[in-house]
This record gives C-alpha cells, structure tokens and sequence, in this order.
C-alpha cells in the first residue's frame, strides 16, 4: 500500500506560530504509511497547488492529507482539484482544518493546539486509511414527464415542459382542464373574467402535440426512481401504463364547507365565497346589502393558517358589486386583511375609495348571523371604533380556506412522499420549495400550500424546470441527485452475507431507500442507489455493521476515535 | 401432577394427534431424571413433558426453525417471556410467524420473585393463572444499582462486570442477538483476544443494541457464569421506553421501536417540537 | 465574546465532538473565525448528519480516552436530510439513559440540536460543557496493571 503524501499549510503564518507545524511536521514524518511531509505558505493559491501536484506524482503515495483551513473555504476547492489527480476519487484526499478548528480558536494555548493539530492529523491519517468510495449507478432518463392535475398549476407546468421539447402526460381526475378556475367569474387583481384567463392555456394545451390529456383518469399505481417511473393510470376499467422520467404532482386543493357556522344551511342567503362566484358567474342577480365575513373555519385551532386568496378574492367581489351598483351595501367583517404586495393593497385602497365598508372584529367574538327562513342581519363588535354595529343583509357570505385534497395521502403513499398534518404535500425541506423527499416527484400550487392561481402557475413553471433538469439527460447518475456541487457523499452499501434481515435500516431512512427482499428464503436488505442520500441515518441503527457510507465507514471512524487523543499520561 | 402441566400436555396431545404441528419443543424429564429441552415428535413422549425449571426456549425454537426443512411447523411449550421474544423475532423478520404456536403457561409467584419480571405470563396463557407482575426497582439489589450517588453506583458496576471472562454466554443465550457476524467479535469495536474484557465497548454496546428489543427474559443472567446482574443493565432503558413511548418490547407485533421513527410518528409523550421550526408546523395558541 | 474562563489547576476534559457539516459545523467554524478562545481539549469529527453517529461510537470514544462526548446536530424541523435528526435525538437520549444506569452519566454526553450557524452559542455550550465536566474515572484500573506484567507483555 503506497502511502499518504502530507501537506502542511502555513497560511502566511495565520497557522503558526500558534500551531508549531516544523515540530509537527517532525512527527508526523516518522507515522508509518506516511510517503512524505512538505509544507507550504498558501496552498490555495495555484503555484502552490501545481507544486503539490508535482510532489504528488513524483512520490509514489496514492492518498493526500492537506491540513489548512476550514472545509467552508476555499480548501474544498482544493480538495476537488487534488482528487483529480487521484483519478477523481474525492475518497483519497483528505482535508484537515488546523486554522479555525485549532489555531485560531486556541491561540492562548500553543502548546495545546499543537498537540490537537497533531491528534488531528493523526485522526485524518487513520480516516484516509480505510477510506472508501461508493461505486456510482447510472440509469438511463426516459424523457416523458407526467402532470397529476390539470388546474393552473398543472397546465403551466405541462407547456413548459412540452415546450422544452418532451411530451408530457397529464393526467387529471375531472372531466376537462382549467381547476378551480373554472369555478370563478372573475380573478384578481385585474379583474378579468376568469374565462377569459383560462383560454389562452386551454388553446395553448389542445394546440401542443407533446401533450396528451388522459381526462377522467386517476394514478393507480406507481413504481421506480428519478429518470424511470412505472405509473399505471386508470380511467373506469381502462387502464394505461406509463414510463416517464418525471412527475409533477399539481392536484390543487378543496374548498372546506363551513357547516355548523354562521347559520350555514339554515338561513337562506348564507353562502361561500365559491357559491357566490358560481352565481356570478351564472349571471344571477346580486341582491343590495351584502356582508362578507372573513377568516371563516381558518386561523383556528383545526385549521391555523390564514389560506392567503380568501381577502383579495372577497375585495375583487365586493369592488365588483360596488361597480355594478355604486349603491349597493357592502361590507367586510374581518380579523385582519392580508393583501401583500403593490398591487393588492392598491387593489384593497381603490376597494376603500369605492365604499367597501371594512369592519374588524376580534377572534374571540366572531360575529351573530341572524333571520328566520333567510338571512336578515349580522351584529359585530367592530374593536377598531368599540361599537357594536348591526349590519341589514339579504345575503352573508362566508370565506372559507382551501384543504388539502383528499386523494393527496393515497398519492404520498404511492410516491414516497410526506404529507403535513393539514394532508398538503411536504416540500424537501431547506431551500427546496418545489421538491419531495423523493428525487424526481415534483409538488406546485394548491397541492403544496394554499395559493392564487398566478401563484400557482409560477410554481407550475419552476417545478416544470427542476423536472426538466432530469428529463434533459440522457443518463442520470445516483451521485448527481444531491443538490450539492460536489454531488452526495455516496450512498449506502449493504454487505449481503451479514444482513439479518431486521429491517431497522428500512423503518429509520427518511426516503425509504432501503427495501427487504427474499434472497434464497432469508430476508435482505437492499439499498436503491437512486433515493439514497447518503445521510448515514441506516449505519446507525444497523446492528452489526452491515450497512455502511463507504465515504465515512465505521473503520474509518473507528480509527479517528481511537486516535483523537494520544494518550501520553496513564488512565 | 399439577393441573398446568396437564393442560399442557393434553394440548400438545392434540396437537400432534391433529397432525397440526410437525414437532414440539419443550422441557422433558429424561430417563436419568434430568430436565431439558428436546424436541418431541411422539405422543409417547408428551408424558415426560415438565414446566420447570425456568428455561428460557426461544432462541432454540429460533435454531429449531431455521435448521428444519421449510414445511416444519413448531409448538413451543414457554412462559410469556419466551413468548415475546418469539415476537420481536418475527418482528424483525427471523422466522416466518406462521410456523410456530406458542403453548404459554404462566409463572408461579416464587418464579416472578425470583426473576422480578413485570409480566409473569404470556398473553393469552394455555394454562395457569395470570398474576400480577413485580416492579424490580422496588428489590433493594436492583436499587443499590440503579439509584442513588452515582459514583457509588459506578464502583458497583465496574466491580460486578469486572468479573467478565469473556464467554460470550449472555450473547449466545439472548434470543434477540442473533447477528452473525457479531460486533463484539470484531477489532473494531472490542479488543480481541484480550481478557479482562474491556467493560464499556462489550456490555454498554450489547445493552444498547437491546434498548428496545430486550424483553427481560433473564436468560443472559442465568448464562452468565460469574454471576453479573446483566438483566439490570436493561431496565432503566425500559421503563424510559414505557414512559415516554408506552413501548414495552415483545408486545405490539405492528409496531416498530419509537427509536427507529421520526417524532411525527412516534413523539415522547410531553415533548414539543419548538414553535419556530417549519410554519405550517407550528402549534398555534389560541 | 470569550467561552467561560476555565479553573487552569484542573486540565481540561477530553471531549470528543461530532458534529453535523450543516450546522454544527459551521458554528464551530464560526466561533474560530471570531477567535474566540476554548480550551484545546476537544476534537471535532465531522459527520453528514448527526443521525449518522453511532451510539456504539459514543462509547467507544468514551472507552478510548474521552472523558465526554458532544452530538451536534441541526435545529429539529431543520433537518436537512428530512428529520432524520429526530431519530438521533431519540436514540441519543436513550443512550444517556443506559450510561445513567451504570452510573457513567448522561451528563457525559452533551446533544445540541439548536445551535446552527451560531459560533458564540456553539462557544457558550462546549465551553460549559468542558468547565463543569471532571474527568471519567478509570472503569476498570486493576486492568492496565495486569496488562503491564510481564507476563501480558
């Protein structure tokens, strides 16, 4: 076994002298495995790192320890560079941070950083010792995506990757497309009927070859990893089988029905935001006095979200009728109004100027709905001026928040995803908004959290062009799927002939990589290269080692334990 | 002959008689009046069948299983402790649930005494009255162990597993450590070849692989040659298990270890995850 | 800010940390790059996620010259490895309850999940940890005299 080559950084003396790195070096040259010793002032700076690189090659180690400064520096750079010259195996380069971790951090102490500098060089060696590298697995991308919804953000999503060239199946559970937008008259800010906003994706989708509306049908089952899902669809007894690369799901979200509340289903007159928009839109006549109450079954107990349209969406209705009818009454009951943005608080202002009256009342004393057959007044406590108003009304109408779709928990079971407790999809938490535990199973729009169709088919877009990053290869390679610049660590290796077929590492992964499998009659464990991502959680539970991170196997631990201190007194 | 020994070899009459299972394990007095376990697979031997002494059959009945063809189905005439290692076995996939029935009997007072078993009796017994089980805390061995000033305790411990001679009989004699290969056989974690055993990579990772799978059989205790209290080094991690979890291992045959899932599906009682982690989390006050 | 200023007539407790690359990690980065002083007694080995370490390496440690040991892991719900943290968390304590049974000490195991990025919080708690921590008593001392004799050499 070659050796280990071993680089010194002085850091321009920002290492020494607080880290006495020629008594070190000293030290450190006598280790066995160890080819060579050299130290340098700035091994970030490229003169230094060619130089390194002609020590490398010239003296025969196949391992390289650079010990310098932190990881979060530029020294990962190096590390990338010098693991080119070990054949791209990032496994037999080393980096150690002697700066941050130890001299600066204990600068009064020279004495004791030198020595911890030491221990951890010497932790390092033992590491680069047993250091492994996880073989990669590389599948080939089937270029089709799937859309689960056919709603804003299912539509978007679908012209956008149609667009980039790939076909794509969207599949949606109703009769035709369009989502809640079919249900509105008019969308805010701009007024527009909401007709009018849908046809232009209507015309777009049925104008675009790539896409294929499987209408009427439902995702029955779904096999498979990022680059190559089995999905069978079913539409009444037909059933059709798809291989796609991708899926966005874009299911949207269900009005919640506000029974028991404000007299709901008992007084005529009483409606929800969505009955008076189908109204509308139906061209029925809107009765003088209307009352709108806000916040109605959402920021409660149940339910403790505000569902984000709900206040634009009862403005632009109650702007509308004021337009129609400048001497029509209409009022806002509501807890607060959430119109974030330019545009919606101009659009909340102009409603104002037109004689919306808005009228706050606090969560602890919602309003009274009163009337016999039909609806006839409502009595608030308005906190703002401490009055108790009665409001006349011919008709009350209820904001109610979007819930999760109810076939969003057989759709996480089907694709190994999380759902949160109010049933919406769960994003891959930090910084991936549009992403799931899963790679390749994409979430937008309502399905995900509660938004306005605009929104929706943003989210549409951005999802459409995370798919499209995998859809675009012609192969996918395991390590690539980490988000990371330098891919994951690897990912999990099983030793057959060890496991016993526990099944811990299957109950503990967060991404249910790890499945049992009969093998001659006895149960094993096997890992799916593609899910995995390399966060270790399996070689902890695992009882006797079976599973390891050949990145970070338990030898190589093992080793960096047992040489963290070099126990010069007796215990 | 008591009445609990004769319901159990009536019902292993019938059993064989039925052709119902291929073979049965269980204590025999043999024909030099010694007691042990055998397997029978003959009506004549049912009358030689005794309950006791206290001996601890699961892992035989595991071997048994796993030695015959793939047809064989198995009796095994146990008390409840072996009966809930049979079921954390099947938990984790050992053997095939369906090849073996537990004829269970319960245990005397004197025997719950002598083990400080909380669950003196197998879930539904074949034979014998449940009684009710013993809180091993309350035993002043037991406390001189697990309460008071630790570094007392501490002394205590390392005296008692200082006695370790390294036999491996508590590993082999545990019906859950079935691994091969086994961790503490390797360089890595145990120093090989060296005795006296070195105390806490031996003991403390055997006792911590069995958090959650340890169902206080005692058969490590009564294997240990040198007399170390192993069953004590279980109980503390127990009843922690049963106070935030209500998790009692060998119980639940649908339900994995609280320490293999997430807080959403198995939170500590009394625990709450912070306010501030992600928003559509967050428990709101009202 | 400095670390608790530590009694220097007792040396400083071995502590071995492992700490998450995502958080941990960068909190004692951190409290490096701000200078801050800590005593040289610990060392620090970088894991992907603290549900990575092993319980059974805790002990090891704590067999081979540590005196404590530190599992630093992200904020719970901020997992990036989709709260694979939260089992850490259960098994760690869980630990702790085993090394209180033979009289070890939970207290020799330090879990901090809440730190993040914060240099002068990872500071405050292992600077604490390693002022209050004494040294762990000799397990088994007859041992290494009886390794010593020449008949074990």
């Amino acid at each position: 076994m070659p050796g280990v080559m071993v680089f010194l950084c002085r850091c321009c003396g920002r290492i020494p002298p607080t880290v006495d790195l020629s008594a070190l070096g000293e030290k450190i040259d006598r280790e066995e495995g160890v080819v060579a010793v050299e130290t340098r002032d700035t091994i970030c700076l490229p003169e230094d790192r060619a130089a390194m690189l002609r020590s490398f090659e010239a003296g025969g180690a196949d391992r390289i320890l650079v010990a310098a400064c932190s990881p979060y520096g530029k020294a990962d750079d190096v590390v990338a560079k010098l693991s080119a010259a070990c054949g791209g195996d990032r496994s037999r380069v080393r980096l150690v941070d002697i700066r941050e971790g130890c001299a600066w951090i204990h600068r009064r102490d020279p004495v004791g950083a030198t020595a911890k500098a030491g221990d951890l060089i010497g932790m390092n060696l033992g590491f680069l010792r047993h250091g492994k590298c996880s073989a990669d697995a590389v599948v080939a991308v089937r270029p089709e995506c799937m859309v689960v919804g056919a709603g804003s953000a299912g539509m978007a999503a679908a012209l956008s990757i149609a667009r980039a060239g790939h076909r794509v199946h969207l599949v949606e559970r109703g009769a035709g497309m369009g989502g809640m937008l079919k249900l509105l008259s008019h969308v805010y800010p701009t007024d527009a009927g909401a007709e009018e906003k849908l046809k232009p994706s209507l015309q777009a989708i049925s104008a675009q070859p790539l896409i294929t509306l499987h209408a009427k049908t439902r995702v029955a089952a779904a096999t498979g990893y990022a680059g190559d899902f089995k999905i069978r669809l079913a539409s009444g007894t037909e059933e059709t089988n798809l291989h796609v690369g991708a899926v966005i799901l874009a299911t949207g979200a269900g009005v919640w029905l506000p029974r028991g509340l404000y007299r709901y289903g008992e007084l005529k007159g009483v409606l929800t935001l969505m009955e008076l928009e189908r109204r509308r839109k139906e061209g029925e006549e809107t009765p003088r006095r209307s009352v709108f109450i806000q916040c109605v079954g959402a920021r409660c107990p149940e339910r403790p979200y505000c569902a984000t349209f709900c206040c634009p969406s009862s403005i632009k209705n109650a702007a509308l009728i004021k337009k129609e009818d400048p001497g029509a009454e209409v009022t806002i009951l509501h807890r607060d109004i959430m119109t974030p943005g330019a545009i919606l608080e101009r659009y909340y202002r102009s409603a104002l100027e037109a004689g919306v009256r808005f009228i706050r009342f606090a969560a602890d004393a919602p309003p009274v709905v009163s009337g016999e057959g039909k609806v006839d007044s409502v009595a608030v406590f308005d906190t703002i001026s401490g009055v108790k108003r009665e409001i006349a009304a011919d008709q009350v109408i209820l904001s109610t928040p979007l819930v999760a779709n109810a076939d969003n928990t057989k759709l996480a079971e089907l694709f190994h995803i999380g759902i949160d407790r109010y049933g919406f999809f769960r994003e891959d938490y930090p910084l991936h908004p549009l992403e799931t535990r899963q790679a390749g199973v994409f979430i937008c729009g309502s399905a995900r959290w509660p938004v306005a169709s605009g929104d929706a088919a943003a989210q549409g877009e951005g999802a459409a062009m995370k798919a499209l990053a995998i859809l675009g290869r012609e192969r996918l390679s395991a390590r690539s799927l980490s988000r990371l610049p330098e891919g994951k660590l690897g990912h999990a290796r099983i030793e057959d002939a060890f496991c016993s077929g526990c099944g811990n590492c299957v109950a503990v992964c967060p991404y249910e990589a790890c499945a049992l499998q009969k093998v001659g009659g006895i149960f094993v464990s096997r890992v799916n290269k593609m899910r995995c991502r390399a966060c270790g959680s399996c070689t902890s539970v695992c009882p006797n080692g079976t599973i390891q991170m050949p990145e970070h196997n338990a030898r190589a631990v093992g080793a960096m334990i047992r040489r963290a201190f070099s126990l010069r007194e007796a215990r | 002959m008591s009445e609990l020994i004769h319901t159990i070899r009536e019902k292993s009459q019938e059993l064989l008689a039925a052709g119902r299972v291929d073979g049965i394990l269980c204590l025999v007095r043999d024909r030099f009046d010694v007691v042990q376990p055998r397997l029978i697979f003959r009506a004549e031997e049912i009358g030689s069948i005794e309950t006791s002494p206290k001996w601890n059959l699961a892992k035989l009945a595991l071997q048994t299983i796993r030695q015959s063809g793939p047809s064989f189905r198995l009796a095994v005439v146990c008390r409840g402790c072996d009966e809930r290692a049979l079921l954390e076995l099947a938990k984790r996939n050992q053997f095939d649930a369906t090849r073996i029935t537990v004829l269970g009997y319960t245990c005397s007072r004197e025997q719950a005494e002598s083990c400080l078993c909380v669950r003196p009796y197998p879930e539904k017994p074949l034979a014998g009255e449940k009684i009710e089980g013993v809180d091993p805390f309350a035993d002043p061995r037991v406390s001189a162990l697990l309460t008071g000033d630790e570094g007392k305790r501490m002394a205590r411990w390392a005296g008692l597993l200082s006695r370790c001679i390294k036999c491996y009989g508590c590993r082999n004699a545990c019906p859950i450590c079935v691994c091969t290969p086994c961790k503490l056989e390797d360089d890595l974690w145990v120093e090989r070849a060296v005795v006296p055993t070195e105390l806490i990579p031996y003991h403390l990772i055997r006792a911590f692989h069995l958090s959650d799978t340890c169902v206080a059989c005692g058969a490590c205790q009564d294997a240990c040659p040198v007399g170390i209290p192993l069953l004590t080094l279980q109980l503390l991690m127990r009843r922690r298990l049963q106070e935030r979890y209500a998790y009692e291992a060998g119980l639940e045959a649908d339900r994995k270890s609280p320490l293999l899932m997430d807080f959403d599906h198995a939170s500590p009682a009394g625990f709450e995850l912070p306010a501030w982690t992600v928003s559509s989390e967050a428990p709101h006050e009202r | 800010m400095n670390a608790p200023e530590r009694n220097d007539k007792k040396p400083s407790p071995r502590v071995l940390v492992f700490a998450c690359r995502w958080c941990a990690l960068v909190g004692a980065d951190a409290a490096g790059r701000k200078k801050t002083e800590l005593p040289a007694s610990f060392r620090v080995i970088p894991v992907e996620c603290a549900s990575m370490v092993e319980p059974d390496s805790v002990l090891r440690a704590l067999a081979s010259g540590a005196d404590g040991v530190a599992v630093m892991g992200c904020h719970l719900g901020g997992c990036r490895f989709n709260d694979a943290n939260h089992v850490a968390v259960k098994r760690m304590e869980a630990l702790g309850d085993l090394l209180d049974t033979v009289g070890i000490g939970r207290r020799r195991l330090l879990l901090s999940f809440g730190t993040a990025h914060e240099g002068h919080e990872f500071a405050e708690i292992l600077g604490n940890f390693l002022q209050e921590l004494g040294p762990l008593p000799e397990l088994t001392p007859w041992r290494k005299t009886l390794l010593n004799l020449p008949a074990f050499r």
